[in-house]
């Protein structure tokens, strides 16, 4: 009979041989937080907003699923370009409604971005940064 | 011992999610089985319906956040049908490839999570522990792990670079080896097979009659797969094997699963190495043209259908979200017909059942057929009125 | 014995508070291991002692219905039997209570945690409880028959009831369990079985009946019930190194002194581990199994093979062997 056609009897502790491996070998486990955990690039963090950048027009608030961007009074001149726009709001985002689809980050007409998601990691660990912008 | 009735659910570490299960017991004998699934209705058929249809796409997105591609795609196939926009061929291969990764992590979870309910947590960490490869690579394809946000109307949002398709490539050969690896050890531990062979039988016929579909109904030997008996996205022109098994009980629907797994990490090979060159979106208009659809997905649960109804603006009319654990509740109550106590975690986990994809509440008079819904203070009054009857309070 | 060193013996070493120490030791090295065989990381050194005083600090509920005192006694009693079951294993040597037949108390000690387990569900007014009480007392009558004959062995070998005995009559090296390998697996697994630890971990099959018999036991109840637990669990193991790996005794070492105190316990302490260690690797590598399958493999299978382990002890006592 070759080794295919035998079939192999039904026994309990099928998975003794991996665990032996495992026992003497490194967890599996990634240990964070005394280890950083590897994000890859394009990873959906938390949402900044670029203050220097934003000029009012807000897109990003009327384009949100969530509608967590408020648009909040702030006067400030901001170079677009060649040319200098002063706008009239910015862009307040509340994170606990946020959901980093990153829509906001696709309709924002400025260039760099004036919101945008970022690579870190955490989200708010003080009632103060529960609010960006 | 007299019946007694043990209350499974609405919180009960063998339930992930709420769900109540009234089980009369003799012994350890279950005589009879009551459930009630709506304990996670959210109302997100009707949030659907104030939103424009990209904040609606990523609010039924939300419905599930195992099977959130599939809600998501459903939903944007759908719309783009009504709406008469087609998709580039390298966006239907992103969206199929991203499904497929679902559908592995899907399934690996689901074997976990069996493994747990048998007290089997050796297996239900190394399933996981494998489960991360596929997670890491969701991670890099779409930024997230859950509720990927791929889709836009018109396409996908992101794409799928070269240096990431090798990446992705050498994930998966590892994975086909582990897949490999689960197939065999189904098939030979002892006690995995005392607790899933015979149990929560269901015959092909029956299976049918309760409207069960997914790797539910494949397990009793019913061959219905919506990727290729009613192709979508790319599932037309690629390889694709149904899994059924003639075993019929909780072991057949195991049988389906794993095999699924080796299946879609091949189907996943065959998209990234045969992957289209061009545009992932087309522009897709602001407004639906009035009209309805039935949209269908394989989920990795089975059968979801998505019924859109627009009438000419930028919002829909009525989405209506079929779910394939709806449907598949009712092969529950069939199978756990004169089994014990003990079975009940391992026949519910065995259709791998989704919450939150579950609750509806419509009202049908069975005698006349005729369909209604209720207004919010009707229901609110009827609610008042029922638990007050209920309680005996007057 | 003069009465300060009975005293120090009683609460000190091997008594109380070394109790104490080991069996969250035991816990600890269990877990530790159970991780590892799972690619975890698994908990630290003080996570028992630290479950244990943390337990302390919770509030206490009593259902209503339900003798407060009851149930506050039971695993006080629980704990009171299986410590003092402990006293009779010998651990540097004979213990001082050691007396003729004391095999056969320690064994009726460590049967009264499963009964009061038993009574305890049953009074909680709870039909998990109720449930899990009923299929403890079920498994109660499948192994321990098998554990009582695996114990049976080693004594018919020694001939004699007394604990202590045993252990010399193996001081020679020839350690029970290679005359009666059999014997040793069915002890194991009928004692896995009687810790209630997976594939028989049905009483409490966390998945069925949220924690069985235990579902209403709270703060300082449920920390005394599984300090009472975990002593069971090393009481087990030392019994078993007693009966079939020689106990604290080292072949070809002489005992004497303080020296060889020392290294009686060292051995015993290592043997006790390699036991815990198997008892883990069974804990990770299956699956629970229902009760009506454990009925009918108990006695088809674990029972015939002790007896049938007995049947050979009597036969090579006859011929005179070894």
């Amino acid at each position: 009979m070759t080794k295919e056609q035998r079939e192999p009897p039904e026994r309990p502790g099928v998975l003794l041989p991996e665990m032996a491996r495992h026992l003497f070998g490194r967890p599996a486990t990634q240990r964070y937080p005394a280890e950083r955990i590897p994000v890859p690039k394009g990873f959906r963090g938390r949402i900044e907003v670029s203050d220097e950048h934003c000029i009012g027009c807000s897109k990003c608030a009327l384009v949100c699923p969530t509608d967590c961007i408020e648009m909040v009074s702030d006067e400030r001149d901001v170079a677009m370009g060649a040319r200098t726009v002063h706008r009239k709001k910015k862009p307040i985002v509340h994170l606990m409604s946020c959901i980093r689809c990153g829509l906001c980050e696709e309709a924002c007409p400025t260039d760099p971005k004036a919101i945008y998601l970022t690579e870190a990691f955490g989200g708010a660990y003080e009632r103060k940064d529960v609010v960006v912008g | 011992m007299p019946e007694v009735e043990l209350p499974i659910g609405p919180q009960h570490p063998a339930l992930k999610e709420p769900v109540s299960f009234r089980v009369l017991v003799d012994g350890e004998r279950i005589v009879r089985l009551d459930l009630d699934v709506s304990y996670n209705h959210r109302g997100v058929e009707k949030g659907a319906e104030g939103r424009e249809f990209p904040k609606a796409l990523y609010l039924i997105e939300r419905i599930c956040g195992i099977c959130s591609h599939a809600h998501a795609t459903n939903f944007a196939k759908g719309v783009e049908a009504l709406m008469g926009v087609t998709v580039p061929p390298r966006g239907q291969w992103i969206r199929t490839l991203v499904a497929e990764l679902e559908r592995l992590h899907s399934h690996l979870l689901w074997l976990g999570v069996l493994a747990h309910e048998i007290g089997y947590n050796t297996l239900f960490m190394y399933t996981w522990r494998d489960r991360e490869t596929i997670q890491d690579l969701l991670e890099e394809i779409s930024g997230n792990r859950v509720n990927y946000g791929m889709n836009r109307l018109g396409g996908v949002r992101r794409d799928v670079s070269d240096d990431l398709r090798s990446r992705a490539l050498e994930g998966l050969r590892g994975l086909a080896d582990r897949a490999g690896f689960y197939s065999r050890i189904i098939r030979e531990e002892q006690t995995l097979l005392v607790r899933t062979r015979g149990v929560g039988r269901l015959p092909r016929d029956r299976a049918i009659a309760l409207g069960a579909v997914g790797p539910t109904a494949r397990g009793s030997g019913v061959d219905f797969d919506v990727r290729r008996d009613d192709p979508y996205v790319a599932y037309g022109d690629v390889p694709l094997h149904v899994m059924t098994s003639s075993a019929s009980d909780v072991f057949g629907r195991l049988e389906v699963r794993v095999r699924e797994i080796e299946e879609s990490v091949r189907l996943c090979t065959h998209l990234l190495e045969n992957l289209p060159s061009g545009d992932i979106a087309a522009k897709a208009p602001r407004v639906a043209p009035q009209g309805a659809y039935v949209s269908r997905y394989e989920a990795p649960r089975g059968e979801l259908v998505h019924y859109i109804r627009t009438n000419g603006t930028d919002k829909a009319d009525r989405v209506s979200v079929r779910t394939p654990t709806l449907a598949n509740w009712l092969s529950v109550v069939e199978a756990i017909q004169g089994r014990v106590i003990a079975d009940i975690p391992v026949v519910v986990a065995a259709i791998d059942p989704c919450l939150s994809c579950t609750s509806r509440t419509t009202f049908v008079d069975t005698g006349t057929g005729d369909r209604s819904a209720m207004e919010w203070d009707d229901l609110v009054a009827y609610g008042i009125r029922y638990y007050r009857e209920r309680e005996g309070l007057p | 014995m003069s009465a300060l060193v009975l005293a120090l013996y009683l609460f000190v070493f091997p008594g109380f508070l070394f109790l104490l120490g080991f069996a969250w030791f035991a816990e600890w090295w269990d877990r530790k291991l159970l991780a590892r065989l799972q690619h975890r990381v698994g908990p630290p050194f003080l996570q028992p002692f630290a479950d244990f005083v943390k337990l302390l600090s919770k509030e206490n509920v009593v259902t209503e219905g339900v003798s407060a005192r009851l149930q506050a006694a039971l695993p006080l009693v629980a704990f009171a039997a299986v410590a003092t079951a402990f006293l009779y294993v010998p651990l540097l040597g004979a213990s001082p209570f050691g007396a003729p037949g004391d095999l056969v108390l320690v064994l009726y000690l460590l049967t009264l945690p499963t009964i009061l387990l038993f009574v305890l569900g049953w009074t909680s007014r709870n039909v998990f409880a109720r449930i899990g009480a009923v299929r403890a007392a079920s498994q109660l009558f499948v192994y321990e028959v098998p554990f009582f004959l695996a114990c049976l062995g080693p004594a018919l070998a020694a001939e004699t009831w007394a604990v202590a005995d045993v252990v010399n009559a193996q001081a020679s090296g020839l350690w029970t369990f290679l005359l009666q390998p059999l014997g040793f697996a069915v002890a194991i697994v009928a004692l896995q079985a009687k810790l209630e630890r997976t594939p028989f971990d049905i009483p409490e099959a966390e998945t069925e009946l949220v924690a069985g018999p235990l579902t209403e036991i709270t703060g300082r109840k449920l920390a005394i019930w599984n300090l009472a637990r975990d002593i069971a669990l090393v009481t087990g193991a030392a019994l078993l190194v007693a009966l079939y790996l020689g106990g604290p005794t080292v072949p070809g070492v002489a005992l004497e002194g303080l020296a060889g105190a020392a290294i009686g316990f060292g051995a015993f302490f290592v043997k006790t581990l390699l036991v815990l260690a198997v008892l883990a690797a069974i804990r990770a590598a299956v699956g629970r199994i229902r009760i009506d399958q454990l009925v009918t493999w108990g006695w088809a299978v674990l029972t015939p093979l002790a007896l049938a382990q007995i049947a050979i002890a009597i036969v090579l006592r006859g011929v005179g062997w070894p």
